[in-house]
């Protein structure tokens, strides 16, 4: 008679099977980490830095897979799934959505690292042709009839949400703070603007190989790349205000814990502050949040007065709601276009 | 040359020179014009291409996540791009009639919902498949399958729920893809659904399949129907492997040969079975209360085993199984060990030119006669038997009533209108050993079936 009721020893045994079959031996470890657009120079050169470093200190090889796009975008991804163990993303609002929206990390994530978890900063200037043939010199340039502004997407690109907040802040400041005169502000900036890519580095790509538009409002570090890159065909011209980009860096929690990768991607980020990484993150155009580094390079990057996400924005959260969800201020300035 | 001639050579020179000047200066600009129009006009077709792969690339993103909902062959469906999610509405019903042909014996004629179940299946996280289908047919609602199966390997999946124990070769054929409106005999002495955890795999190419489980322990031809609470601790163990030896042989005419085996053991505590007729009459019951003498149980150990094969070649198809159950019944204070035998050899062509196959008939040609296309037909014939151990006789069961066996052939026609749709008309023959007063024969059965039958 086959009765289950009095044989646990069969259940034992079966849950004892399943343990050993688990046990996989651990083969090289891996880190992914999910960035935003423009960052793809800067993560080669730091994880091959990294990889070294670890190697060197642990003794253990490391290979970092890397995943770039608009940081709306990559936020999602990893909400919808793809397991990143760390994201270095364009703004802390969509790192905070990965603990609003899916429990990945915890809501104090920003304040286990220094500087507020941001190794870097950067700002957003405009890129120009050879020459400024268009006289583009401040903002308000970007409104005139014929003049074609290259920038990508608020609602998939992080950049393209920092381009639109100064944009606004400089408006704001011109018009004594009047909101009505900075929406038309922003939207004359928008009807001037042909395509909106999905990424910052779309949006370079369509400006500098495509040859397409007469400015592109970009990030700092980016602008820098693309002049290089540009041969002298293109010119950085510095607004007369800006917003000070903080891209932050954060451990995917549940990730990091299911991988078994916490302490890695917990050092990965930590290095990022080491500086030797923050002359790396210099030498790629980005301004290194390390005082001393900062100093050296400080002739480097142009003095401009900035404006503050959360002094003067309110924060992530408030701008977000405020300007970037289904039906804010820049879904309704596209249907007004 | 005097002077007034000079004069008036200079001059018209000089108006010349003036008259040619303006159309010398338009050429100029007609040129720069020019090279700057066709760099605006570079500028917008570059514009408008990159305008074009922005789009294809949100079009792109947004397909990537979106949810595709749609209808086709095999039902309405909703599925996650990757397919990983999966929900799916299909469904079938049977509508039949049965015509007694002899007016002795003969049963009520009538039209009748055989089948009518909606299927609700689908995929969860790309391993885990569910299925649900009630059936209301008969105005009655009767969970017939309801489970789930994790399938990480192909060759260990886990089955939980309710569902076909893994034993009948014709039970375990989908009610849509029959030969025949209804099973023979062999069926009866089957499981029809239970509850209960299996272990089942498969090579890729089905050249051998192996179910092994523990169910509740139904009778013969039970369907947990009436209550999903097992009635007592013993448990039956059924176990099946089946084989396409040929499959990969590339012998055509052998690569549709399939041979297995099952077998069921448990010990049992229940009411015992009843076999009907193809017309649904009951030719086989055991005793029921009688005086102080309660009613026949199954109580003790039950072992069936059941042969099984089947091959089809092109338009031709044959399929056969026995079955044997050996169970114990209890009366009072007696008891008997009952050997019950039940086999078939079932036969189908197709006069159509389509494949016949376990899995069904689709038809090359649907019904479209405006097109040409008269569906696929295909005739069958079958014979299948039951016997019923005589120890059962005259204690257990009443030999004035109940048969101690049962034979009959049978033909049938079905027309495949389409895969969907399907026409069947089957007449079966049965005729008895016992099952009547006096020791004679219960008269024989004549009875007309038909069927419709849409699925999707």
């Amino acid at each position: 008679m086959l009765s289950l009721r009095k044989r646990p020893g069969f259940a034992a045994a079966l849950v004892a099977l399943t343990w050993l079959g688990a046990g996989i031996a651990r083969a090289d470890v891996t880190l992914l980490n999910v960035s935003y657009d423009p960052t793809r120079e800067l993560y080669e050169a730091y994880d091959a830095l990294f990889a070294k470093h670890w190697q060197e200190t642990k003794g253990e090889a490391v290979t970092i897979h890397q995943s770039h796009g608009g940081s709306g975008k990559q936020a999602r991804a990893v909400i919808d799934g793809l397991e990143a163990d760390v994201v270095t993303l364009a703004l802390s609002g969509d790192v905070q959505q990965l603990a609003d929206k899916a429990n990945l990390i915890p809501r104090g994530w920003q304040d286990r690292l220094p500087n507020r978890s941001c190794p870097y900063t950067s700002t957003i200037v405009f890129l120009v042709r050879k020459g400024n043939p268009k006289g583009i010199k401040d903002w308000a340039d970007l409104t005139r009839p014929g003049v074609a502004v290259i920038t990508p997407n608020p609602k998939t690109s992080g950049g393209a949400r920092w381009n639109y907040l100064a944009a606004w802040g400089y408006a704001l400041r011109e018009n004594g703070g009047s909101e009505e005169k900075a929406r038309e502000f922003v939207r004359s900036v928008y009807a001037n603007a042909p395509v909106l890519d999905t990424g910052a580095r779309g949006a370079t790509t369509t400006f500098v190989e495509r040859g397409l538009g007469d400015v592109l409002i970009t990030w700092e570090n980016e602008a820098f790349l693309a002049e290089t890159l540009g041969k002298g065909e293109l010119e950085i011209v510095v607004p007369s205000i800006s917003i000070l980009a903080e891209p932050p860096v954060a451990l995917v929690d549940a990730v990091a814990r299911k991988h078994g990768t916490t302490e890695l991607a917990t050092a990965y980020l930590e290095y990022l502050y080491a500086p030797e990484a923050q002359e790396l993150i210099a030498e790629n155009h980005y301004r290194p949040s390390d005082p001393n580094v900062a100093a050296k390079y400080a002739s480097k990057f142009p003095r401009i007065e900035l404006l503050q996400i959360d002094r003067d924005f309110g924060g992530w959260r408030e701008a977000q709601a405020k300007h970037f969800v289904d039906g804010g201020i820049f879904d309704q300035i596209s249907v007004s276009k | 040359m005097d002077g007034s001639r000079w004069i008036t050579t200079a001059g018209l020179a000089a108006a010349l020179v003036l008259a040619l000047a303006p159309a010398a200066r338009g050429a100029d600009e007609t040129d720069a014009e020019l090279r700057e129009r066709v760099q605006v006009l570079e500028q917008e077709l570059g514009l408008l291409k990159r305008r074009l792969e922005v789009k294809d690339e949100e079009a792109a993103a947004k397909a990537a996540t979106t949810v595709q909902v749609g209808a086709g062959v095999d039902g309405f469906f909703l599925r996650t791009p990757d397919q990983k999610f999966q929900l799916k509405l299909r469904g079938y019903t049977q509508f039949d009639s049965r015509w007694f042909t002899e007016d002795e014996n003969a049963g009520v004629d009538s039209f009748y919902f055989r089948r009518v179940r909606p299927i609700v299946e689908g995929t969860l996280f790309e391993n885990i498949d569910f299925k649900i289908m009630p059936d209301f047919a008969g105005s009655t609602v009767v969970l017939y399958d309801a489970y789930a199966n994790l399938h990480y390997w192909n060759l260990a999946q886990l089955q939980l729920g309710k569902y076909k124990p893994p034993v009948g070769l014709e039970r375990l054929q989908s009610a849509t893809s029959l030969m025949f409106i209804e099973r023979a005999f062999p069926t009866q002495l089957v499981p029809n659904r239970d509850l209960g955890v299996m272990l089942q795999g498969n090579t890729e190419s089905q050249l051998f399949s192996y179910q092994v489980g523990a169910f509740n322990g139904v009778r013969d031809g039970g369907n947990a129907e009436n209550s999903d609470v097992d009635t007592d601790d013993g448990k039956d163990v059924a176990a099946r492997v089946f084989f396409h030896p040929f499959v990969d042989s590339r012998i055509a005419p052998l690569e549709g040969l399939g041979l297995g085996f099952a077998t069921t053991w448990g010990q049992e505590k229940q009411a015992p079975p009843s076999y009907k007729t193809t017309g649904g009459q009951t030719f086989f019951a055991y005793r029921g209360a009688s005086g102080t003498t309660p009613a026949v149980r199954e109580e003790g150990a039950r072992l069936r085993l059941a042969p099984q094969a089947y091959w089809y070649w092109g338009p031709a198809g044959l399929l056969g199984e026995y079955v044997r159950s050996n169970e114990h019944m209890k009366r009072g204070s007696s008891n008997v060990t009952a050997d019950q035998v039940a086999w078939q050899a079932s036969a189908t062509y197709l006069l159509t030119g389509e494949a016949a196959s376990y899995k069904g008939v689709v038809p090359l040609e649907p019904f479209q006669p405006s097109k040409g296309g008269w569906g696929a037909w295909e005739l069958a014939a079958r014979f299948h038997s039951i016997r019923l151990d005589d120890d059962v006789f005259p204690f257990f069961a009443n030999p004035d009533t109940a048969a101690s066996s049962a034979e009959a052939f049978a033909f049938g026609v079905n027309w495949y209108m389409s895969r969907w749709t399907k026409f069947v008309v089957n007449y079966e023959h049965t005729w008895f050993d016992g099952g009547a007063p006096g020791g004679k024969n219960r008269d024989t059965e004549g009875v007309v079936l038909t069927r419709f039958q849409l699925s999707y």
